[in-house]
């Protein structure tokens, strides 16, 4: 293959990522102007916050729980080689949660559940032609489609996030109590947690529970053929989801330092 | 190639193009449509006869070429644009693409209350009646999952009649149903030119229902009108590519990708 051909490729591939950026910038547009106009079915929110948020719950959960377990015993054995002072341990834990682990590994899960459900379903739906058929029937779908599912998101995703950091807390103050032989009242401290803690875990919640809808959504839209098709769609849209979540992670982080300092 | 212009048509193709990415579907095709009439554009598969009919309501976009209905050009209208259109020309799919979470007459009301702004009652009201028409009515608050094909179907032209549409696409309305709801659908395409005034244009390969209720058919090849005429032109065409597509016969002029 010449050097001319494999340029030809790349700015043939350049030109089609910046073209499916723009179609996914204004399906994002469409979805969130969809949530003012209320053109969804009645019921559905309701039903889509049962879907992103019940039927999460457990997954969530579980994970959570040993993922506060799992920190707080390698973290507790690091400190007491160090320093032998186990009294930041829960503070710190609490701190870190808030801010950086509950919002962004609770949206990494919901990219790979809700995210692949929702770009599954709508995927189903283009290749079998019943986007088309809301259209004709005067019906917008990205209206229809995803902006119950993103209010879904943006509610279930703040909650479960919000349980995802009570749960991880409690595991972890168990396990620092059994292991370590800690205090309960040592670790359950919040002293460490600022408001910028709150702002920016809070930020990032919101953030991830926009994304996932709106690019899970996108690539069911954007779904052709038949059943692979659907497959290919749901592969994107769990890669570009947690892509997505880990970008947003890094760009609120650092603006939040840049900005605040960190809150400190 | 031949083609037969009706006096007053009411859709015109005039050499429309399109391609997807590197494989050129349509050539330049050049059609016409009358008003009133069940028109079949047929062709082997994959030929673009889809692809025509989406072209009329916008679903795709021309490359080139002009799109005529009822005087005006529509292939250039923007998507806003094209809602007054939509509500003119409605579409029944191949896969009737019903919506499971409904029941049929909540199905059928769904264009009634967005496209005509109907109530909930006044829309569920109106579409007993649509479903009664397609002799669905038994079944109006069934679910379409526990329906047979041919019954979706019937309650798709029901939901596409909810619009009162001037022209319906058919896209492979027979595809997948037992001879008998063949021809039961054939008649509903029929009833609804003879007795509702409406234009239907059936993309078919289905030869009972092309001979059974066409008035005019295009034959489309090589991404062309090769051939439009009146089924009796075509029963007695002696073209080799038209008589090789009419007889099915896998050996002949005709030239097909893979073959």
């Amino acid at each position: 293959m010449s050097v001319h051909t494999r340029i030809e490729g790349l700015g043939a591939r350049a030109i089609a990522a910046s073209h499916a950026g723009a179609r996914l910038f204004v399906i994002g547009a469409k979805s969130l102007r969809g949530v003012f106009d209320r053109d969804y079915p009645k019921g559905e929110v309701a039903r889509q916050m049962y879907v992103v948020g019940n039927k999460s719950l457990l997954f969530i959960a579980i994970t959570m729980g040993f993922l506060g377990m799992v920190m707080v015993i390698q973290s507790g054995h690091q400190l007491n080689r160090v320093t032998g002072d186990l009294s930041q341990l829960g503070p710190q834990f609490l701190k870190l949660f808030i801010q950086e682990f509950a919002p962004t590994i609770t949206a990494l899960m919901l990219s790979t559940r809700v995210g692949a459900g929702i770009a599954a379903e709508v995927g189903s739906m283009k290749v079998t032609e019943q986007i088309d058929a809301l259209r004709l029937s005067g019906i917008t779908p990205t209206s229809y489609l995803i902006a119950p599912r993103l209010l879904a998101c943006l509610s279930m995703g703040s909650i479960l996030t919000v349980i995802a950091i009570v749960i991880a807390f409690t595991a972890g103050g168990i396990s620092a109590w059994s292991v370590f032989g800690l205090n309960p009242t040592a670790f359950f401290d919040s002293s460490m947690v600022r408001t910028y803690d709150i702002v920016i875990g809070s930020v990032k919640a919101l953030s991830y529970s926009l994304a996932i809808p709106i690019i899970s959504g996108f690539c069911g839209l954007e779904a052709r053929g038949g059943s692979e098709g659907v497959g290919t769609a749901t592969t994107s849209a769990v890669i570009g989801s947690s892509f997505a979540v880990l970008l947003l992670d890094f760009m609120i982080s650092g603006i939040g330092l840049m900005v605040f300092g960190g809150g400190v | 190639m031949t083609s037969s212009a009706t006096p007053s048509s009411l859709i015109e193709f005039r050499d429309v193009h399109k391609a997807f990415g590197a494989k050129r579907i349509l050539q330049g095709l050049t059609m016409e449509v009358g008003r009133q009439e069940v028109f079949f554009i047929i062709g082997t598969s994959g030929v673009g006869k889809s692809v025509t009919i989406k072209h009329l309501i916008g679903l795709l976009r021309v490359d080139q070429g002009e799109i005529h209905f009822d005087g005006e050009r529509i292939d250039n209208l923007s998507e806003k644009h094209f809602y007054p259109v939509r509500k003119r020309i409605g579409m029944v799919f191949q896969h009737a693409t019903l919506f499971d979470s409904m029941s049929l007459r909540e199905n059928v009301a769904l264009p009634l209350r967005k496209h005509q702004g109907l109530g909930t009652k006044e829309a569920l009201a109106k579409s007993d009646e649509l479903l009664e028409r397609v002799h669905m009515g038994n079944f109006a608050h069934s679910s379409p999952a526990t329906l047979s094909d041919g019954m979706k179907k019937r309650a798709a032209i029901a939901r596409t009649l909810a619009m009162e549409p001037q022209v319906v696409l058919f896209d492979e309305p027979t595809t997948g149903l037992d001879p008998v709801n063949a021809r039961r659908i054939d008649r509903l395409i029929r009833e609804l030119s003879d007795d509702l005034g409406v234009t239907s244009i059936v993309v078919s390969h289905d030869l009972p229902s092309i001979f059974g209720i066409a008035d005019r058919i295009t034959f489309i090849y090589q991404g062309k009108a090769y051939k439009s005429g009146t089924r009796q032109d075509f029963e007695q065409s002696g073209d080799p590519i038209v008589r090789q597509f009419i007889s099915g016969n896998s050996h002949g002029p005709m030239e097909t990708p893979g073959f």
